[in-house]
Formats: C-alpha cells, sequence, structure tokens
C-alpha cells in the first residue's frame, strides 16, 4: 500500500535517512505529487551540490518521478561554530 | 547579433527499431541497447547538451523551461534532447546519470545537475564559468 505523500512524511523519511539532517519540507501545489525540500545536514560537508542532491533523491528511489513527480531541492551545511 | 541559438539534436536513433545489419556479429555480451548508446553517445558529441521535456522552443514541463530559460540568458549554446517521445530514454538516461528526474544538464560528458543545481548555479556565476 502506497500511502500519498505529504510534506510532513516526507520531511521524516529525510531526516531519519540521513544523520542529523533537518529538512523543511512545503507541497508546492497543494496536489501532494510537488514539494519542495530544504535540507541542512553535516552529512553533505565535503561533497559537490549534486552528490547532496543524491543522497537526498535516495531516500526515496523510485518513487521520485512516480507517487513524488517533482522534488525540488536546496541542500546546505549546517553553520560551522567560529573557530576559537 | 551574435546569439547563439540552441541546436536541438533531433536525429539520435532513439525510437528507431535497430537496423537489420547481418553483416555484424552479435555483440558478445548483453544486449544491445541502442538507447543506450545513443544518449552515451550524444552526451560525449556535445559539450553542453540538455535532456528535457519537450524541445527549447516548446518545453512541455515547466522545470525544462526555467532551465533552458537558463541556458538563453547565458547565450549558451546547446543540444537538447527531448526525452519525451519514448519512455526508454527516461529510463536509460536515469541509469547511466544516477539522476532520477528531468531536465538533466551535462557539460563536458558530465552531469551538471536538474533545475534546482542548474539555477542555483546561475544565480551563483558558478554556471557561467562550467560553461566556458
Amino acid at each position: 500500500m502506497v500511502e500519498m505523500p505529504s510534506p510532513e512524511h516526507i520531511k521524516q523519511r529525510i531526516e531519519a535517512a540521513i544523520p542529523g539532517a533537518y529538512a523543511e519540507v512545503e507541497d508546492t501545489t497543494g496536489g501532494g505529487d510537488h514539494f519542495r525540500a530544504t535540507v541542512t545536514a553535516p552529512a553533505f560537508e565535503g561533497r559537490r551540490r549534486i552528490e547532496q542532491h543524491r543522497l537526498v533523491y535516495e531516500v526515496f528511489g523510485t518513487e521520485i518521478g512516480g507517487a513524488i513527480h517533482a522534488l525540488s531541492l536546496k541542500t546546505q551545511t549546517p553553520l560551522k561554530p567560529p573557530t576559537q | 547579433m551574435s546569439r547563439s541559438e540552441p541546436s536541438p539534436v533531433r536525429d539520435l536513433p532513439m525510437s528507431r527499431p535497430e537496423p537489420a545489419r547481418s553483416d555484424e556479429a552479435p555483440a558478445p555480451t548483453g544486449e544491445a541497447n541502442p538507447i543506450r548508446d545513443a544518449i552515451l553517445e550524444a552526451i560525449e558529441e556535445h559539450k553542453v547538451i540538455l535532456f528535457m521535456k519537450g524541445t527549447p522552443d516548446a518545453p512541455a514541463c515547466g522545470f525544462s523551461a526555467r532551465t533552458v530559460a537558463v541556458l538563453q540568458a547565458l547565450d549558451a549554446p546547446f543540444a537538447a534532447v527531448d526525452i519525451l517521445p519514448d519512455p526508454r530514454i527516461r529510463q536509460e538516461l536515469s541509469a547511466i546519470s544516477n539522476w532520477p528526474t528531468v531536465p538533466q544538464l551535462f557539460v563536458d560528458g558530465e552531469l551538471i545537475g536538474g533545475c534546482d543545481i542548474v539555477t542555483e548555479m546561475y544565480e551563483s556565476g558558478e554556471l557561467a564559468q562550467a560553461l566556458l
């Protein structure tokens, strides 16, 4: 059984799959299939943007393009604490 | 007026059946995959190539439209492949690139990203650098 994805559901799955991740997710059309997510995670450190996005897409596998028609992403690493 | 026009790739044998070629030995391993081969060849042959839904003149999706607009804003010449005529194009493309969505922009044989990354790189100036 496939649940219709909700922003909360997508947020939880991203945060559960990527250690230390914080995600903000919105449904951009209100239709339950186009989403925009801003994901902040230490795991993105040292990775190119494309690899950061791949990490997030991998959480959903074939659901991207399926139940989730579009997942627009912005990825970032947490602000580093100022050095000493 | 040196505006560079996009040069759509129109002649990929994506959706054509394999021509019968009795003079050629069958591939030794696996099955022939003309769509995959055509995609790989197109990526190799074009410095900047965009796989999209629809064409640059008539994009069939907002994300593809925005990506085309960014490339045109930079006056970057690019080849374009419409993935819609045959669902296998999308399948093979994603298998090659390990990227689930379309559009996909390749520069110098490497996947740059989709609409989000291309837009972000445009805004930061990185895209103009990458297209040089």
